[in-house]
């Protein structure tokens, strides 16, 4: 752990996904978690209203949070590619909970800062001036991909860490608002949204077909029935097993 | 009550259409039409192809394989191209990862393989001038890739901001021209036009098509970049049994049928694979309940399973559809996992497990004197 490192915790204001009730976000309480971990001196930014969901941030051990006005609508890319810029370590949350969601931020800031950026991260080591990242894949794989610093990290939802909520700390730390800049009208969204009740529809082909080739195709089982090994010795059987798993490369003998 | 009721002649003429089946044409004089049969009833149908002529424009579909296939995740972005292209615009698949099937059934026009992004190489710099390149070569309407956490997901966002170009992730729902996506943490749906980059989210497309694609092979992307910022120090594999069921890339589980738990779980260790049960074998307190696989136990998504002595319930198909290899052992042949079983055994499951526990044994063995040798 060096002393000197600048690291910076993306924040944004999460959502209860049952009640909706504003809340830090869980991914982006993660990357403060391990911000601390690596540096007792983090600053913890957020772009947007000095929401008092942000107040949960000094919670899990934030000693302030530094929210950066932006009027509503309008993209947090600027204000923060232009607060963290020389900052050796920025991690964020993969996703966001609020807004879009789409989980670009981190991209697109590490393009505007011209940093390498690493995403799906659980646990980060620094070693000197390169950081050592343990990224998640599925189906129980781990994936180890170090970069130099200063970087761009957005955390797994899966990372194991454990971050403790103390009031104590929501007490004693406080959340600092920059003065509100000159707005900038923002372009109009190219996005409607709506209340989500209504299910998505899956994308299929038309229906073309007459009756009887309809009912055929809905009593048609999707599934094949494979091969059906029925003789030979238990021995033969056991090797059969192995021979389809060597075909189908699942096995690595 | 002497009204005289009108009854329909049994014997009135009809005739045999292909399928099998009689019509009955009212007034025709009918008889049996002998060369309509030649056909076979329920003849898998030869599918017509979606594309017509030489392409004029082109939708590129990019993801990763594993093990030389890819998943129903990127089978489905191929799906949603090929629904969504024109009859004259083309659908390029793009496939980092070596391919080992035949993408036609899935609607891929133009195939590029690039076995050379191996399997679960980190090298996002290369991909994406991979993916660039045939980006500026074919110019595509949009690209579709699967929003998953095997690298699609990760690339296409780095394609939309290195091109600077409009995205939408998680997609929904997908319409000509139209996506849709959930905003606020899934409390919004919002809808747009479609952008030029659109990274689906699972199970929005149906991948049964009425067509096939022309599944041609094309010259993959040959541009290299040096060694860039990201350095891969590879993989770490956690063993089997210490991942949660839905993680686990091999499992081996039990039913009714196997009577002897520790041989069950030697050949689960031998695979290092985890250990999964149906609801008969957890009722019976032989596995604890979080290893209940099916509708109301755990959903896996496992390369291989391995299903021992399982008769293969609905209800334990449900937890296993996204499994990609099946095999069951199972001392009746007619059990209903032999029809979702890509390998049968039929046979006694103690038998079998004793035997494969012994080939694995002469092999570890053969292995092992290999290289004393
Ligand atoms: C609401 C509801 C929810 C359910 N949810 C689930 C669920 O989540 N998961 C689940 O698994 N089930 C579930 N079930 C139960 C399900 O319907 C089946 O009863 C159950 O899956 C059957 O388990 P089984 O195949 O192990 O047992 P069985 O049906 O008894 O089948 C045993 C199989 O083993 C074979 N066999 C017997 N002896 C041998 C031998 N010596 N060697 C080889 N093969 C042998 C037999 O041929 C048979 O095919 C649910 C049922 C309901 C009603
Ligand atoms: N307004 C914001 N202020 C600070 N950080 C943010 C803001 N919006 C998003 N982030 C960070 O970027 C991550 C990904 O956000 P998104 O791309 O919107 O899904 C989040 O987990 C946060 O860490």
């Amino acid at each position: 752990m060096s002393p000197q490192l600048k690291i910076a915790a993306l924040v944004s204001v999460g959502r209860n996904p049952a009640s909706g009730a504003p809340r830090a976000a869980r991914n982006d309480v993660l990357a403060l978690d391990a911000a601390l971990a690596l540096a007792p001196q983090v600053s913890v930014l957020h772009a947007g209203d000095a929401a008092p969901a942000l107040h949960d941030y000094l919670a899990y051990g934030a000693a302030s949070v530094e929210v950066l006005p932006l009027p509503p609508e309008a993209d947090a890319l600027a204000p923060l590619a232009a607060r963290v810029a020389g900052y050796d370590l920025i991690l964020c949350g993969q996703r966001a909970e609020a807004g879009q969601g789409s989980g670009t931020l981190p991209y697109r800031l590490a393009k505007a800062l011209n940093l390498p950026v690493v995403s799906a991260a659980l646990e980060l080591t620094v070693l000197g001036d390169a950081v050592e990242i343990v990224q998640f894949l599925p189906k129980g794989q781990r994936r180890v991909v170090r970069v130099s610093l200063p970087a761009v990290i957005a955390l797994h939802p899966l990372a194991p860490r454990a971050p403790r909520y103390v009031y104590a700390s929501l007490r004693a730390g406080c959340v600092r608002s920059a003065p509100a800049p000159l707005a900038p009208p923002s372009p109009p969204s190219p996005w409607r949204s709506e209340p989500a009740v209504k299910k998505p529809q899956k994308l299929k082909a038309p229906e073309t077909r007459q009756g009887h080739a309809r009912m055929l195709g809905a009593i048609a089982t999707e599934s094949k029935g494979g091969a059906l090994v029925r003789e030979g010795a238990a021995a033969e059987k056991a090797r059969a097993i192995l021979d389809y798993l060597r075909a189908n490369r699942l096995i690595g003998f | 009550m002497n009204q005289e009721r009108k009854r329909l002649d049994p014997r009135r003429p009809f005739v045999l259409n292909p399928a099998g089946l009689r019509r009955i044409t009212l007034g025709a004089t009918g008889g049996f039409d002998a060369s309509l049969l030649t056909a076979p009833a329920h003849a898998p149908a030869v599918k017509p192809p979606r594309l017509q002529g030489d392409p004029a424009g082109y939708l590129l579909v990019a993801a990763h394989s594993l093990r030389g296939v890819l998943d129903a995740h990127a089978h489905q972005a191929i799906a949603a191209a090929a629904l969504l292209a024109s009859p004259q615009q083309a659908v390029i698949v793009l496939v980092f990862g070596g391919l080992d099937e035949d993408l036609r059934a899935h609607g891929a026009d133009l195939v590029a393989v690039l076995p050379a992004a191996g399997e679960q190489d980190f090298a996002p710099e290369q991909e994406l001038a991979w993916l660039c390149e045939f980006v500026t070569r074919y110019a595509p309407a949009h690209v579709f890739m699967p929003d998953n956490e095997i690298g699609d997901g990760d690339l296409g966002r780095r394609l939309a901001v290195h091109l600077e170009a409009e995205i939408a992730t998680h997609v929904v729902e997908l319409k000509p021209g139209a996506v849709a996506m959930y905003w606020q943490g899934g409390a919004q749906l919002a809808r747009g036009a479609m952008p030029p980059v659109v990274l689906l989210a699972p199970d929005v497309v149906e991948t049964s098509l009425p067509f096939r694609g022309a599944g041609e092979t094309l010259a993959p992307p040959a541009i290299q970049v040096p060694p860039g910022r990201y350095q891969n120090r590879g993989l770490r594999e956690i063993a089997a049994s210490a991942l949660a069921l839905e993680e686990a890339d091999f499992i081996v589980a039990a039913g009714n049928g196997v009577a002897d738990i520790p041989t069950l779980e030697a050949v689960a260790a031998a695979f290092g694979a985890a250990v999964g049960a149906s609801r008969v074998a957890v009722d019976e307190g032989k596995f604890p309940r979080d290893k209940q696989i099916g509708a109301t136990g755990k959903t896996v998504s496992a390369s291989t399973y391995l299903a021992v002595g399982i008769s293969g319930a609905v209800q334990h198909l449900q937890g296993i559809k996204a499994c990609r290899h099946v095999i069951a052992i199972n001392s009746d042949a007619s059990a209903p996992i032999t029809k979702r079983a890509d390998l049968s055994i039929v046979g006694d499951a103690q038998e079998v497990m004793t035997a494969l526990l012994a080939e694995l044994a002469r092999r570890n063995w053969a292995d092992t004197a290999r290289e004393s040798v």
